[in-house]
């Protein structure tokens, strides 16, 4: 169906033909990573019971109680408890040092560190995976070639991150398959220690954005008045603008640069924590465009205000972003941008289309801060619409960022309801996405930093049980007697 | 099941499904918003009808009066989840239009409204279908099927699939049918779509009976037809209505 020729019009398209592509551009990502973590998880713990398959794991999350089956039921939460309270203070301590690192500018080790910790993420906690893989599927391999493959593999991944030759799309798979990995892992944990642990972090993702001293907080602050790109593993739905030779330092335009933290002392040094948080950010930025949800919220509200998220480019390459041409609000965006903690942070930035780069590259000589700088306005340059915009504005050419973290999070939530059943699994799933978009329209309401993972967990827990509880006795019940 | 069977069952109950979403819904982001916001409307109220008959089940009559109230008090309940569904649709709709005016981009086609109503009830019909069906799927890997004394002669599966795609159909385009009743207050196309899912919710409960398959599947399939046929005409009713309107205007 034609909507144009249907109606007469010359119009190219009606307006929901790009509406809410960025919500989707994140959501497939998450969606993904979930899948792929239901896979392998439903792949690699049916067989039998092996003795690594029963025995979990040694980590930081269970330093203190290892669950065993024949604990009672109160033993169990009450070790489940500790063993969270263990965990969230570890990653509490982790993202204080990595704010004090930050702090004293040691940002070249933080770089370092990331693109380090990638490697060895891929590699040490990629490679048993790899081999329980050809175990299972009694795959012909040898083991040299298999080291081979996974070294590269590893090395093309820690590449991937930094460098601007390499394609974005390859970048976003590493990203993906890095929170795939550290989400299999992680959900080997014992179960009652999985479901308090995922609401201990929520929680402690909610306090350390939110609160005025919280660590992530402070790291944004941080991060936005330095106008630098914040030291955390980031997935970013669409490419940066490509470094320019003036830039100070080329390696970190165009990239979310990343570093995790110092993860907890487990068998594997790295931790998908400190990439793992996610803030929520809302960039400011002089639009006429309305937002799909504020004018929801806050009953077009955009006309008033000079905050809007905008939604549909012209060109496919449509940004969410919320844009405010105040300064001082610029810094309140950065700090919601929490990259390297435990806070998952979404950054939404504004993507003005094919014409952006070029844009941008040339305004680059005009700024002295580098392009990569997300809250600038956008160029009007870039978008036929509004020919006649600030020149002296650059455009920010980021798409929305969701930290690895949340991406981490929600995978091991869902993974752990694969080993439930698959219908919990899809009720998992509907209430993390769901979850995710509430928090993206929160974001363009309250327009400062916001944590992606409260809302997604607790929604998800909540219809875990539900779904166990209750709905399963009853659909099966009735699909089974064949009158469904 | 084998896995080629496996795959085979879930193409039958979702393959129509997957096609529209390919064909129809992929390309539109908002659409695959409506469809996921639609499938959690589903499940919410999956999750509150199981939560208030949890007390009663598992039925152990064989009879068929419990099913036929838990069949009536769910079709009820979801016809009124459609009914808020529409509401909220409205409010959409309300605030895509007034987006619109302010991008100066032209408001929300025919095409469009019924397409965001297809997806609303896709959603409801793929979360049906995965529910109902592929959740019982996935488990069942392994050598073995499973059969039904009550339908003896077809594995418990492919029944369970074919009710599903009669349901995915019906589910998908009432909503479209509903929609454009409440949109144009035609009592007619505004009752079809509570009528249908009753009798199709009503038919299945003739599975019961030993071999009763053989007469509710197909019956089912052929609530199904009717469904699509009576959506078809009344698109094609409005298409041709707006068509003609606005050959005296251009």
């Amino acid at each position: 169906m034609d909507p144009s020729s249907s109606s007469g019009s010359g119009s190219s398209g009606s307006i929901i033909d790009s509406l809410g592509v960025e919500i989707v551009g994140v959501m497939s990502p998450v969606s993904i990573c979930m899948l792929v973590v239901v896979l392998l998880i439903s792949t690699l713990s049916s067989p039998s019971p092996s003795t690594t398959a029963t025995a979990p794991p040694i980590t930081a999350a269970t330093l203190v109680y290892l669950e065993s089956p024949s604990d009672s039921a109160s033993h169990k939460l009450l070790g489940a408890l500790l063993n969270a309270a263990a965990f969230v203070a570890l990653v509490a301590l982790v993202t204080f040092l990595l704010v004090l690192l930050y702090y004293y500018r040691c940002t070249s080790f933080l770089r370092l560190y990331m693109r380090f910790s990638t490697f060895f993420v891929l590699s040490s906690m990629g490679g048993p995976l790899l081999l329980a893989l050809l175990r299972r599927f009694a795959l012909p391999l040898d083991a040299p070639s298999a080291l081979f493959l996974l070294l590269n593999f590893s090395a093309l991944g820690a590449l991937s991150l930094f460098h601007p030759a390499l394609p974005f799309l390859l970048r976003q798979s590493y990203m993906v398959a890095l929170a795939a990995i550290v989400a299999a892992w992680f959900a080997r944990l014992p179960e009652w220690t999985t479901w308090v642990l995922l609401l201990a972090l929520a929680a402690y993702d909610l306090v350390a954005v939110l609160a005025p001293r919280g660590p992530l907080r402070i790291l944004v602050e941080l991060a936005s008045s330095r106008d630098d790109d914040l030291p955390a593993l980031v997935y970013e739905a669409r490419p940066t603008v490509a470094p320019s030779a003036s830039a100070p330092s080329p390696a970190s335009i165009g990239s979310v640069e990343l570093q995790p933290v110092d993860p907890p002392p487990r068998r594997s040094p790295t931790n998908p924590n400190p990439d793992d948080r996610a803030v929520v950010e809302m960039a400011d930025l002089d639009e006429e465009r309305s937002p799909l949800v504020s004018s929801g919220s806050s009953g077009g509200s955009a006309q008033n205000n000079e905050r809007v998220v905008r939604i549909g480019e012209p060109s496919d390459r449509a940004v969410v972003e919320i844009a405010n041409p105040d300064e001082e609000e610029a810094r309140g965006r950065d700090a919601c941008e929490n990259p390297s903690s435990d806070h998952a942070v979404l950054e939404i930035g504004n993507v003005e289309g094919e014409t952006s780069p070029l844009v941008s590259r040339t305004l680059v000589g005009r700024q002295e801060n580098p392009p990569q700088r997300r809250r600038r306005r956008s160029s009007s340059s870039s978008s036929p619409s509004s020919p006649t915009q600030e020149v002296e504005m650059f455009e920010t050419t980021r798409g929305i960022r969701l930290g690895l973290g949340d991406f981490v999070f929600y995978s091991v939530l869902v993974g752990r309801a694969a080993m439930y059943d698959l219908m919990t699994v899809y009720a998992c799933y509907l209430a993390i996405i769901s979850g995710l978009g509430c928090t993206l329209i929160l974001l363009s309401v309250c327009r400062h930093a916001l944590p992606a993972l409260p809302i997604s967990i607790t929604l998800g827990v909540m219809f875990y049980f539900l779904t166990r509880l209750l709905m399963e006795p009853f659909v099966v019940g009735a699909s089974t007697n064949l009158p469904l | 099941m084998t896995a080629a069977a496996g795959l085979g069952y879930a193409l039958i109950a979702l393959g129509p499904a997957l096609a529209l979403f390919v064909a129809a819904i992929a390309r539109k982001p908002f659409l695959i918003l409506t469809l996921l916001s639609s499938m959690l409307f589903w499940l919410v109220s999956l999750i509150i009808l199981s939560g208030v008959w949890r007390g009663f089940l598992p039925v152990r009559s064989s009879s068929w009066w419990p099913y036929a109230i838990l069949i009536i008090t769910s079709v009820g309940f979801q016809e009124g989840i459609r009914l808020v569904f529409w509401k909220l649709y409205k409010k959409m709709e309300d605030m895509l239009d007034a987006f619109a005016d302010r991008v100066s981009k032209p408001r929300l086609f025919l095409t469009d409204k019924m397409q965001i109503a297809l997806a609303g009830g896709l959603g409801h019909g793929v979360a049906h279908a995965v529910f109902f069906c592929l959740s019982l799927l996935t488990p069942a890997f392994g050598p073995a099927t499973f059969y039904v004394d009550r339908c003896s002669r077809v594995p418990f599966f492919l029944i369970s699939a074919i009710i599903s795609l009669g349901f995915v159909i019906i589910h998908t385009f009432s909503m479209v049918i509903a929609f454009n009743g409440y949109a144009e207050g035609k009592k007619n196309d505004q009752v079809f779509a509570p009528i249908v899912h009753i009798i199709a919710a009503i038919m299945t409960l003739v599975n019961l009976a030993p071999g009763g398959c053989v007469i509710g599947v197909p019956l089912l399939c052929f609530a199904a037809a009717v469904t699509l046929q009576y959506c078809w005409k009344m698109v094609w009713r409005r298409l041709t209505e707006q068509h003609n309107m606005q050959i005296p205007n251009s």
